[in-house]
């Protein structure tokens, strides 16, 4: 038994059963169905309404509007450097 | 040694060879596919089968697509050969001559873009020009960069000057059904997008009390999306504005999880691309054909704004609410309307710094 284990004919059945195992296992997985992929390309699009909503803005001063625009080029020239 | 032998010899060299062929090529599918898993293995069987394909418009990708590195990191020549063998596989592909540009980044340039929220009449036309503009999947999947909210008048206000006065009052800028002012129970000093909906479908637009609010990429100036990127696929370039070379993305999305305003667009499954509606003048950061996996979004159109153009959705906007501009040059569209008229940004709390603004005019 020992000499059939360590025999090529042994390493071959192996090899054959560990491929087998995988082929399966692959085949087996779990593939997106087209209507499981439309469902989550709709998902992306709720997701951003929902991020969206129930918020609220306020319009800026001048003095922030001047803020922003400071620290907005102030740091495109830092990224720059 | 016998002739027999000999023969036997030939015989059982050959077949170990094949043998030794045939494992070393099952061991290395079986390693890929357990590396990358279900997905990865299909992604590998279908390079191996473009690599093979005699036709390059068989293939969805080639080996080397596979193995390139970071775009920004290659050389010139890299650079070059990429381009090329883009242009031969597209061309083949969609039956026509398509160039694929990587034009460099305008010197002294930084993009930033406004929305004139009191003219938008919510007419989708810039959707569907960005669209057509930047070779997104038609139909199922469909994809769409911009998405308009319609949002019901009456939870905007146009001051924020007055918002200690109490309570509501009319506002000189028209019937938007506008406060101005408000209380601690209820702040009105800007918009408020409850209730607010994106898949309307209204036989005629403008619909009488509400008013339409486009959203899309912010090309943030301190972007999350690129501080998550686990490979650097996507980045910021110096007119600021956030690209993702697809080729590099892995399609973790964490971008997608990180980005505030839901702007970035996932390929599930393969985009769908019709020969007949394909853009075939093409920037590689830009509107190139995506493969499956990979996140796309918008990028205020680099294919023509490296080019001294304007996005397709401003040209396509038939009541000019949508205007583009140089934030470095004091005297452009945009940095006028930052002077002069009233401005908000989309989730300023975020300390993201979105190069958006909406405005009323």
């Amino acid at each position: 038994m020992t000499n059939e284990d360590n025999s090529r004919r042994g390493f071959l059945k192996k090899a054959a059963a560990a491929v087998g195992v995988t082929a399966k296992t692959l085949i087996s997985a779990p593939s997106d169905s087209v209507s499981s992929e439309s469902a989550k390309y709709v998902n992306d699009g709720h997701l951003q309404q929902k991020v969206m909503s129930q918020k609220q803005y306020v319009l800026m001063t001048d003095n922030e509007k001047e803020q922003m625009l400071n620290e907005i080029l102030s740091n495109h020239y830092k990224e720059l450097a | 040694m016998s002739e027999e032998r000999k023969e036997i010899a030939k015989v059982t060299e050959g077949v170990q060879e094949t043998r030794r062929d045939l494992l070393k090529y099952v061991g290395l599918a079986g390693a890929t596919a357990l590396m990358a898993g279900p997905a990865g293995a299909e992604a590998a069987a279908s390079a191996v089968s473009a690599t093979a394909a005699i036709n390059p418009a068989d293939a969805d990708s080639t080996i080397t697509e596979w193995l390139q590195g970071h775009y920004v990191l290659m050389s010139d020549e890299e650079k070059k050969k990429c381009i090329d063998r883009l242009e031969k596989r597209y061309s083949a592909q969609y039956g026509k001559k398509t160039t694929v540009s990587d034009a460099p980044p305008l010197e002294g340039v930084l993009f930033g873009y406004a929305l004139d929220i009191a003219k938008c009449i919510g007419c989708r036309s810039c959707v569907h020009a960005c669209v057509k503009e930047n070779n997104q999947s038609r139909h199922d999947p469909e994809i769409q960069w911009i998405q308009v909210m319609k949002i019901e008048k009456g939870n905007f206000s146009f001051s924020a000057d007055k918002l200690d006065e109490g309570y509501p009052q009319p506002s000189k800028f028209g019937d938007h059904g506008v406060q101005v002012g408000g209380n601690a129970y209820s702040p009105v000093g800007g918009l408020s997008t409850h209730g607010t909906q994106s898949y309307y479908d209204a036989e005629t637009v403008p619909e009488k009390d509400f008013f339409y609010m486009p959203v899309q990429c912010q090309q943030c100036e301190k972007p999350p999306c690129v501080k998550v990127c686990p490979v650097r696929a996507t980045f910021r370039d110096p007119n600021g504005i956030v690209l993702i070379d697809y080729n590099w993305c892995i399609g973790c999305r964490m971008c997608q999880l990180a980005c505030p305003y839901g702007a970035r667009r996932f390929n599930w499954g393969k985009p769908n691309l019709p020969s007949e509606e394909m853009n075939p003048k093409t920037h590689y950061f830009g509107n190139r054909p995506r493969m499956r996996g990979v996140m796309e979004k918008c990028t205020f159109c680099i294919q023509r704004t490296r080019e001294n153009r304007n996005p397709a959705c401003l040209e396509a906007c038939p009541v000019g609410a949508r205007k583009f501009g140089n934030l470095l040059d004091p005297e452009s569209d945009v940095r006028k309307i930052l002077a002069t008229k009233k401005v908000f940004r989309l989730k300023e709390e975020f300390n993201t710094f979105p190069k958006f603004f909406y405005y009323v005019g």
